[in-house]
């Protein structure tokens, strides 16, 4: 009966249920958006982040710092000290070595591009591309390629010492397009074949790009490595993470030098390559969280803003619609009804409101994230791969779901209350009186 | 001669009522109920005390406005008394809680009115159902079987707004009598009817009240009047009690 009376008085009325279910349903739509961006995408970037993106920076010691002999610099800060790129293998030697998803050596450098008539000068970069390292069964394929899956790019990476793609802003200055043959010269010559051009979102994009080797050998500097940069799964950093292991009793250091901390990896870097430093990189994780924090900043104020209408649409829609039926009150109290029993009919009617508009709001709301997702924040600071890559159907949190069924019948509910408090505060003989 | 003398007159004349106030189904001293108007108090219902004896049939008269309706809420426990002391089956109504009303008014209370009140989007059947649901549990059959009684076994699936006036207010009917309650309250129930239907509907009620129900009923009509055992005369929320023809109480339980 309970089920009959609910179902028979939920389809009447359509007109101000609609109203108030349409008035949930944005409310949770917004919800449901702002949760699936905060968590799916927040989620994905630290995923990506820490598969795929350096979060630890390789380079040489003297290059940090300078040298001064008499008030003389004699270690410019752009000078030429290197990293071997024969002493990289060592990374995979280390404690946390299983830990080390990729690495990606560079070695810039300044080439000119030969003309028959002259010569422009153009910048380079000397990458790995789907380069092996390490040995045996514990062998990773990694470089450029692989730690910044976020390059878009238009043909394919340098299978050979005479290939390079070339950075699409460079490409539309020189008007070099993939297939064009390119000579250049630094130190040594080379004829360069354009397999492909990238877009990078950088400034590789202004940037020609080489296989290492052939960058080595164009600035004749073999085995040389400038900065590498290396992504490597870790603890995220708390206060222990940043103290001086030098500083710490044997015991204490033990346990330091045993945690996947960026730092405590970094440390074991330094170890393993002579005359190496090695660093966290936090930057990309502050501009990462600062838009984040920006995004959910914003969506959780139109979320508030949603839900604080949604409840007082749904209570102006129920109190018209109680008045209506105030007549049915007064009737089932002569029936003997109580006003619990009264009100969880009503409180269950527009629960089940609530449960089809949250449903559909989960629905919208995923919708929304996803098109949010990949107009909205794309090029906007958010790394694209989080955002570009995510599949429609991953957009859908099925967590998301209850939280945002219960906040519909939370607002369902805190709406209703008002109107379903004043109506069995009407005097039942009053309302079956006037009915006459 | 004043209301209260009346009164005291027509209770010396009636032994039952002060002989075995155990049978008192309903016994009322003093009761008033009044509303607070905009700046003055409507006095609905003054001072008014008589007894009605289980079994009995009471008709309650009265010109429009004179209370008639208020009496029969309060008796009905839909409505408390402003002063006065109401009590039925020998339980002080102002002593029980909203919750204790709810549920003797469930148990002990049928009430049939005059607009019928039938929840329109439900069947003949689910109206007398739903004064099931919520005295305790619903029985399709036993709807069925009321609705039968009342002549309409052949239309409990219909909606009220299908039925005829007649039909309506014998659905109230079943409704009324499904969980058997010993006290049925009737304000104006052939108000709305004619006379053919007004004729099926007195017959009802004398079958209920010859089932030992105990009959209040509000009426303009003096031919329905005349089927009471008994009269209460309401004039501007005064109440005047008369022995209305033949035996003054018949106790039948
Ligand atoms: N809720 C109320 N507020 C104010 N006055 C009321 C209310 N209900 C009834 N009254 C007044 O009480 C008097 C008695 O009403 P009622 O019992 O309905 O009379 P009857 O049923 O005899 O026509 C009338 O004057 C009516 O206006
Ligand atoms: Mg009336």
């Amino acid at each position: 009966m309970f089920l009959r009376l609910l179902w028979e008085s939920f389809v009447r009325q359509r007109r101000r249920k609609l109203l108030a279910g349409i008035a949930i349903l944005f409310g949770t739509t917004a919800v449901t958006a702002m949760l699936a961006l905060a968590t799916t995408i927040g989620d994905r970037i630290h995923k990506e982040l820490a598969v795929y993106g350096a979060n630890i920076v390789v380079y040489p010691k003297a290059e940090q710092l300078a040298v001064k002999v008499g008030g003389v610099d004699i270690k410019p800060a752009t000078g030429n000290a290197y990293l071997k790129e024969s002493d990289l293998s060592k990374l995979k030697t280390i404690f946390w070595a299983n830990n080390i998803n990729g690495i990606s050596p560079e070695l810039p450098l300044q080439l000119k591009h030969v003309f028959p008539d002259g010569t422009t000068p153009i910048s380079a970069v000397g990458l790995w591309f789907h380069h092996p390292l390490g040995s045996g069964a514990a062998t990773i394929t990694t470089g450029a390629s692989e730690l910044h899956p976020s390059w878009k790019l238009n043909g394919s990476w340098p299978t050979s010492k005479e290939e390079a793609v070339i950075g699409s802003s460079l490409s539309n200055r020189l008007n070099l397009r993939t297939g064009d043959n390119l000579p250049v010269i630094a130190a040594n010559t080379q004829n360069l074949h354009i397999t492909g051009t990238v877009s990078t979102g950088d400034e590789n994009d202004e940037k020609l790009l080489l296989p290492l080797a052939t960058a080595q050998f164009l600035n004749n500097t073999p085995d040389a490595v400038s900065r590498v940069e290396v992504s490597a799964r870790t603890k995220p950093e708390d206060s222990f993470a940043r103290t001086d292991p030098d500083t710490l009793s044997p015991k204490q250091r033990e346990i330091w030098y045993c945690r996947p901390y960026a730092n405590s990896i970094s440390y074991q870097i330094r170890e393993v390559i002579p005359g190496a430093a090695a660093e966290q990189i936090r930057k990309v994780e502050q501009t990462e969280g600062t838009v984040l924090a920006r995004i959910s900043g914003l969506m959780w104020l139109i979320s508030i803003a949603a839900l604080l209408a949604a409840s007082f649409a749904v209570s102006a829609a129920m109190a018209t619609a109680i008045l209506e039926r105030r007549g049915e009150i007064g009737l089932m109290r002569s029936l003997g009804a109580s006003k619990a029993s009264i009100a969880l009919l009503f409180y269950a009617e527009s629960g089940l409101l609530a449960l089809f508009a949250g449903v559909l709001g989960y629905l919208f709301g995923s919708g929304l994230a996803a098109w949010l997702g990949a107009h909205i924040f794309a090029g906007s600071g958010v790394p694209a791969i989080a955002v570009s890559t995510l599949p429609a159907t991953s957009i859908f949190i099925p967590v998301l779901l209850p939280v945002v069924v219960a906040t519909a019948l939370i607002v369902a509910i805190a709406g209703s209350t008002p109107s379903i408090r004043s109506a069995l505060k009407m005097d039942p003989s009053s309302v079956l009186r006037a009915n006459a | 001669m004043s209301e209260a003398k009346v009164v005291a007159e027509i209770k010396s004349d009636w032994p039952a009522n002060t002989t075995r106030p155990d049978c008192a189904v309903i016994s009322l001293e003093g009761v008033c109920r009044e509303y607070a108007g905009r700046g003055d108090v409507v006095r609905a219902l003054e001072d008014a005390t008589f007894s009605i004896v289980a079994g009995e049939w009471v008709a309650i008269t009265g010109p429009s406005g004179s209370g008639k309706s208020t009496l029969v809420n309060m008796l009905g426990c839909l409505d408390r008394p402003t002063r006065g002391e109401l009590k039925i089956d020998n339980v002080d109504v102002a002593s029980m809680s909203s919750t204790e009303l709810d549920r003797f008014r469930a148990e002990k209370i049928g009430f049939i009115f005059q607009q019928f009140h039938l929840i329109p989007y439900l069947s003949a059947v689910e109206n007398v159902m739903l004064a099931q649901y919520f005295h305790s549990m619903t029985d399709e059959k036993e709807a069925k079987a009321a609705l039968d009684r009342v002549g309409l076994g052949h239309r409990t699936g219909h909606l009220p707004s299908e039925l005829s006036g007649g039909e309506q207010q014998r659905v109230c009917i079943a409704r009324a009598l499904i969980n058997n309650p010993p006290i049925l309250l009737a304000d104006e129930p052939t108000g709305n009817l004619d006379a053919a239907n007004q004729a099926i509907v007195a017959d009802l009620l004398k079958d209920l009240h010859r089932n030992g129900h105990t009959v209040v009923m509000v009426t303009h009509d003096p031919e329905m009047a005349t089927l009471a055992q008994r009269r209460i005369a309401l004039s501007h929320g005064k109440v005047f009690c008369h022995p209305v023809g033949g035996p003054i109480v018949t106790l039948r339980r």
